[in-house]
């Protein structure tokens, strides 16, 4: 049944499905179909399940438009209505079009995100293994407040690699297959990613794009355009037609001349600084390469360079759309170096790239002996915020670091020029018996010396134990969680919390406690878990008896 | 460690050794106590340069008087400063070891450009003008006419070095070219003549070959150079063409015209100087006519002319009378050009030999042998006295007397060829006059008979007995090293077949076949799809990469391949092409993988290394052989016949498998380093083409990986992939790749690195 609250966003009557005509109902997470007459939908998907959508042709008599599944199936519906069919199905493939992607990407989000989760935290492994492979709560419940967390803690302390950008497929352009139509025409079928990806590696096209879309061309006319282009046939010699994609050629053909001017960073691959002394001109057995006029290059060989250059040029530019968004905070870090005025000095703690690089070259790891201990990198945003410690607000509240820097000194004085107070000191006897009743086994320290659990307990008893309180503590931080129950839902959670927890008592708790009684009877390893068990049941109980109270 | 080398003590800073290292370090210690010359053939990435500098830096501490210097040639600047940096790391450990500062002096040397700290003059961008612009501030006469006009510019680094600098040596140390630039600017002195200077007393000097190798540099820079130094030539397995190309000159219509430019500028300059100042003129005809050689005072910064022949051709006499006047030299040079334009002039191709030329040239317009093997020598003295400031212009009157001298000078070892047009291009009139030198001997000779021993050494070599054949040496060891592996991490296979059975081959009877290129495309991509990282694919020349890269990008096989990796190819732009290698590298670095497209004899294949990810495969489209029809190359092949007995193919075969050799040999560089060698041509596979592979290479090719056809050499591969994932630690080498001190010692090992060495 349709949940009330969900939104509608588009219904579309008149569609037909298995030849039955019915109204389609595009709503904010699913896709519902409900036969005419009937309050039910017969065909629900979720965006999320959906794996893309087709449409018939345009020629075609039938309009339809076909969902298919992960799984593997696939829906047809047909478009019955005569007058407005076409513009129906347009409507619904507009919108399924924006909305498909975001659920694609959020599917595979979580269950990623889930996955790395798992995998990088073996607590939580256990924990889930204990909770939700055992049945003792769903795998629903126990992410719930999981995510959660997750969504709220800062992503960027909790891995970098959170948001890596997906690249571009360097092949983007060639999935492009165009069809033949049978009349001497050709087609493309473009989609949301291709689009995506030509823009982003192309940005000079995106510009036409939003300069020429929708006022001078629709959108359809600017594909077109654009794969009839020179540009876009890199091959092809202009022959001198003035189209929008000129502009494009050109602009790349800067970009590709400054990236060459710039040179390159690292010296062991910059051929021009390779020779130490090239020979003068006029000498050597060589010639000067051919002349590079075009007057001596045949159409074919001039053609042939083309395509080598757009080759070097596409990879680089896939290469810089993959990252760029990267780039861009160094280089405001290095901007805000620069400001400081103390770029040079950065420059002299920073090894040049260059004497990095020959090091790496000389280097030979298998005859060195790996004797040095492998430390973690300290990876800094802002290294001059590590350096000067937090940058207070208002400064006047805080110290500045010449202040510190100044204490720092001054305690450094005082403790050189320290000197005891001999009078007000205690007898050496007495400092050592003093000494001696504060160490562990003295006086004083008795009754701390339950020591040493873990010498007498056999490991294995202690990793189930860890286990349990682990599993325990997730239980327990839900059941609490619920409280204070003000909305149903907490009040069905706690209620379903607190059998959870009786549950896991009785599964788990319960033969652990009789397995340790059989080994170790001295020791109670439970009393404590049970202890909180027992507070949780307690609270419950309180609240129960208090809403019957208030109910009746 | 510390090893016992035969008796020597070396410091090896290291805690391991190769055993090949070892072997290695034998020979040379060989050669040095023979005094003699040596060919020595290690795989790269196997610690050659470590091993050298360990053992040479030894020999010469403990026997000062027998080995003064250490003269280590490489090619690249980028190697030049691993080098440095290589001995950098010894001396460390010896201060570590000996708890002293030894007194070692040892820096690189470099061109002005790599070395400059003049802020404006450092701030051009081409050799060629930072040459030309400090030598307009640091000139002799520039210098010396700053006497009467104190506000010319001038280079205050040079001042300043110039007054002070050479009384107190260097401080011993080691140099790299930054360190240099670096005490330069602390001591505001000019680094670049420091380090000219300083090469005289350092102990160790590594330079590129053409300090040594070029005449035309090395009488000005190597000149003083003791004979008991040791010289090695790393990377040296091209050493032919660099000792031919320094001798050699090309000669244009458009040379000429620009030269008729300079004779015209010197005319005129001569008419003003006259006017003005005759009695400059005058002392340098007296100064010619008493054969004075020119003062030595203050010559160093003239280097831009010196005499293109070799120290021990040039006569000792004065200049001849028919060119001792400034004009009457003018004249005769006149009369050269426009001889060489007139024989410019041709329809048909002409070759000849010196003398033939020589002998014409008499018949013609009556020049003599003896004024033309002055001309260069005359000149530079012209030049000299004119005090033209801007020199940088006169490049093309400078190479034509140089032709002149060269010409006159050597009758042996060279040929003229006249070419009308270039044989691609048959309509287009484009004149040219090679003078070839085909005797690399010629440019070595002095080398090997000046200095005590010379080395040569690379991780290509094979075979070893040519290379004292073409360059006329006797070498008293020649020993090729195999690399010991304990897991074999070369996979070297001969792909010789498509998977439709097709041959492939890169032969010219072949080359524009569809189907070739079309396997060719299908290897790529079914490579693309199985290997991780970086491939490298280096193809014969420029122009058949074209050709392929083209017809594979209408059959579609490019787009293809880039839904596995990015694609980059070699451009014949230098710029562009380190632009396309930076970004391979930036693919492979960030897992996204690339292929880099690439020529053989280019200059990535030559100078770039591709480590690790960076190359986890090559691919050798074909047999890199050098263009046959070329008329140059066969003069030079049928000296080669006549002279040294070495057949044609026998060369041409040599060659291209050198190429072939660096090309595969650039993914490999350590014993931790894993890669395919994918040769695809089914001539590999021929015993004769084989056998010239370098044994290290060689002795992986099983009978197996011979004809392999694309899908077998599929399987193969990712059998090797698959092995070679597997993490490798230090212990899976230890005492089979890589030895402890004890180890070393061990009797058995010592026996089975007598083995490594394979003498011929």
């Amino acid at each position: 049944m349709a949940a009330l609250s969900e939104e509608v966003l588009l219904v579309l009557k008149k569609v037909r499905q298995r030849k039955q005509d019915g109204t389609l109902y595009l709503m904010a997470e699913r896709i519902a179909w409900s036969p005419e007459g009937k309050d039910r939908f017969t065909v629900s998907h979720l965006y999320a399940d959906i794996r893309c959508q087709k449409i018939s042709p345009d020629g075609k008599a039938k309009i339809q438009l076909q969902l298919v599944l992960h799984t593997g199936e696939s829906t047809t519906f047909h478009f019955s209505n005569e007058s407005t069919a076409l513009k129906d199905r347009d409507a619904a493939k507009e919108l399924l079009q924006q909305l498909l992607p975001k659920f694609k990407k959020k599917a595979n989000k979580e269950l990623e995100e889930k996955n790395r989760m798992l995998q990088e935290d073996p607590v939580l492994f256990q924990l889930y293994k204990d909770l939700v492979v055992s049945q003792v709560i769903s795998a629903d419940e126990f992410w719930a407040n999981r995510l959660g967390d997750i969504s709220n803690a800062d992503p960027a302390l909790y891995n970098n690699n959170n948001k890596q950008e997906v690249g571009i497929s360097g092949a983007f352009l060639a999935d492009i297959r165009p069809q033949t139509d049978g009349c001497n025409g050709l087609r493309y079928n473009l989609t949301a990613d291709i689009i995506e990806s030509i823009f982003r590696t192309y940005p000079a096209v995106k510009q036409k794009y939003s300069e020429n879309v929708p006022h001078n061309l629709t959108e359809k006319e600017f594909w077109t355009h654009f794969f009839q282009s020179h540009y876009f046939h890199r091959d092809r010699i202009n022959t001198g037609t003035q189209d929008i994609f000129s502009e494009c050629a050109k602009q790349d053909e800067k970009g590709l001349k400054s990236m060459v001017v710039q040179g390159v960073k690292n010296p062991l691959v910059d051929l021009l600084s390779l020779e130490d002394k090239t020979l003068d001109e006029g000498y050597g057995v060589r010639t000067a390469p051919p002349s590079t006029s075009n007057a001596n290059r045949t159409v074919k060989e001039s053609s042939n360079a083309a395509i080598i250059k757009r080759f070097n040029h596409h990879s680089a530019m896939v290469l810089a759309a993959g990252s760029r968004k990267g780039e861009t905070p160094t280089d405001q870090a290095s901007e805000t170096s620069s400001t400081d005025g103390n770029s040079k000095d950065s420059d002299f703690f920073q090894p040049p790239v260059k004497k990095v690089k020959l090091q790496e070259a000389i280097e030979y790891e298998d005859l060195q002996r790996e004797n040095r201990i492998k430390t973690v990198a300290l990876n800094l945003k802002k290294s001059d915020r590590y350096a000067h410690g937090p940058v207070p607000l208002q400064s006047q509240h805080y110290t500045t670091s010449q202040d510190i820097i100044n204490s720092v000194n001054y305690i450094q004085h005082e403790m050189v020029n320290y000197k005891p107070n001999l009078t007000q000191v205690l007898s050496s006897t007495a400092a050592s018996s003093a000494i001696a009743a504060l160490s562990p086994g003295g006086i004083l320290m008795q009754t701390g010396a339950q020591q040493a659990i873990n010498q007498m307990i056999p490991t294995e008893v202690q990793g189930e134990l860890k286990h349990l309180y682990a599993a325990a503590g997730e239980l327990l931080r839900h059941f609490w969680s619920c409280f204070p129950v003000n909305t149903p839902f907490l009040e069905e959670k706690v209620i379903k919390m607190k059998s959870n927890l009786e549950r896991f008592q009785m599964t788990k708790l319960c033969p652990f406690k009789e397995k340790i009684q059989r080994q170790y009877l001295s020791t109670n390893l439970t009393g404590h878990l049970e202890e909180m068990f027992q507070t949780a049941y307690s609270k419950f109980h309180i609240w129960q008896t208090r809403r019957m109270m208030r109910k009746t | 460690m510390k090893l016992n080398i035969d008796g020597l003590l070396v410091y090896f800073p290291y805690d391991y050794i190769y055993p090949e290292q070892y072997s290695y370090m034998l020979e040379l210690k060989r050669t040095l106590d023979a005094k003699g010359h040596g060919v020595l053939e290690m795989p790269s990435g196997t610690g050659k340069t470590i091993s050298l500098l360990s053992l040479i830096v030894a020999y010469q501490r403990a026997f000062p008087l027998e080995v003064t210097k250490l003269i280590y040639c490489s090619r690249t600047v980028p190697e030049i400063e691993k080098v440095v940096e290589e001995l950098k790391k010894l001396m460390e450990f010896y201060c570590k070891q000996t708890g002293e500062t030894n007194n070692f002096l040892a820096l690189a040397l470099s061109s002005r450009k790599n070395l400059c700290i003049h802020p404006e003059v450092s701030a051009l961008r081409y050799g060629k003008e930072v040459d030309g612009k400090c030598h307009s501030l640091t000139a002799s006469y520039i210098r010396s006419q700053r006497h009467s006009e104190p506000d010319l510019p001038l280079c205050r680094f040079y001042e300043e070095f110039d007054a002070v600098g050479r009384q107190v040596p260097l401080p011993a140390g080691i140099y790299n070219l930054d360190d240099l630039k670096d005490f330069g600017r602390r001591k505001g002195w000019c680094p670049y003549y420091l380090a000219r200077y300083s090469i005289l007393h350092a102990n160790i000097v590594v330079y590129s070959y053409h300090y040594l190798l070029d005449p035309k540099i090395a009488d000005l820079v190597s000149k003083e150079l003791a004979k008991k130094s040791v010289v090695v030539f790393d990377e040296a397995h091209n050493i032919d063409n660099v000792c031919i190309d320094s001798m050699s000159v090309n000669i244009t219509r458009r040379t000429l015209d620009r030269c008729q430019n300079n004779v015209d500028t010197l005319q005129n300059t001569i008419h003003k100087i006259k006017d003005t100042d005759a009695a400059k003129l005058k002392e340098e005809y007296r100064r010619l006519v008493e054969g004075l050689k020119e003062a030595n005072v203050a010559r160093e910064t003239d280097v831009y002319l010196a005499n293109p022949v070799l120290p021990d051709e040039i006569l000792q006499e004065a200049v001849p009378g028919t060119i001792r006047t400034a004009e009457h030299f003018v004249g005769f040079l006149r009369r050269f050009m426009e001889y060489l334009k007139s024989r410019l002039r041709v329809q048909h191709v002409v070759q000849e030999s010196a003398p033939q030329f020589l002998k014409d040239i008499f018949d013609k317009v009556c020049i003599d042998r003896k004024p033309l093997r002055f001309c260069a020598e005359r000149l530079q003295s012209l030049l000299r006295t004119l005090e033209i400031a801007d020199i940088a212009d006169f490049s093309a009157v400078t190479l034509i007397s140089n032709f002149a001298t060269l010409v006159s000078t050597y009758s042996q070892g060279f040929t003229i060829i006249i070419e009308p047009f270039e044989d691609r291009t048959p309509t287009i009139a484009n004149p040219v006059l090679h003078f070839s030198c085909m005797d690399p001997s010629i440019a070595i000779k002095p080398v090997f008979q000046r200095f005590q021993s010379v080395i040569i050494t690379s991780g290509t070599l094979s075979p070893l007995d040519i290379y004292p054949k073409i360059l006329d040496f006797r070498p008293v060891t020649m020993a090729s090293f195999t690399m010991t592996l304990a897991r074999t991490c070369l996979c070297p296979l001969i792909v010789g077949r498509g998977n439709d059975q097709v041959a492939l081959s890169s032969k010219f009877e072949t080359r524009e076949d569809f189907a070739v290129i079309r396997n060719y495309g299908n290897l790529l991509l079914e490579m693309s799809a199985i290997v991780p990282d970086g491939i490298v694919a280096f193809f014969t020349s420029y122009v058949y990469m074209e050709n392929i890269v083209a017809s594979w990008y209408e059959q579609g096989i490019l787009e293809n391949i880039q839904r596995n990796k990015l694609i980059f190819i070699e451009t014949p732009d230098a710029a562009e092409t380190s632009m396309a290698l930076e970004k391979y590298q930036e693919a492979c670095e960030n897992g996204r993988g690339a292929i880099l497209l690439s020529v053989a004899r280019g200059k990535v294949s030559e100078g770039i290394d591709f480590v690790h990810h960076f190359g986890r495969a090559v691919i050798m489209f074909g047999v890199p052989y050098v263009y046959t029809q070329s008329r140059i190359l066969k003069a030079r092949l049928e000296y080669l016949r006549d002279q040294f007995q070495i057949r044609e193919n026998d060369f041409l075969t040599f060659d291209a498998m050198r190429h072939a050799a660096q090309c595969v040999g650039r993914a490999i560089r350590g014993k931790t380093d894993y890669g395919l060698m994918i040769f695809a041509d089914k001539r590999y596979a021929r015993a004769d083409k084989r056998g010239k592979l370098p044994r290290w290479i060689q002795e992986h090719i099983s009978d197996g990986s011979l004809n392999l056809t694309v899908d077998e050499t599929i399987q193969l591969s990712k059998h090797f992939l698959r092995q070679m994932a597997q993490p490798f630690r230090q212990e899976d080498q230890l005492g089979l790749s890589l030895l402890t001190l004890e180890q070393l010692e061990s009797e058995e090992m010592l026996q089975k690195i007598a083995q490594i060495a394979h003498q011929t």
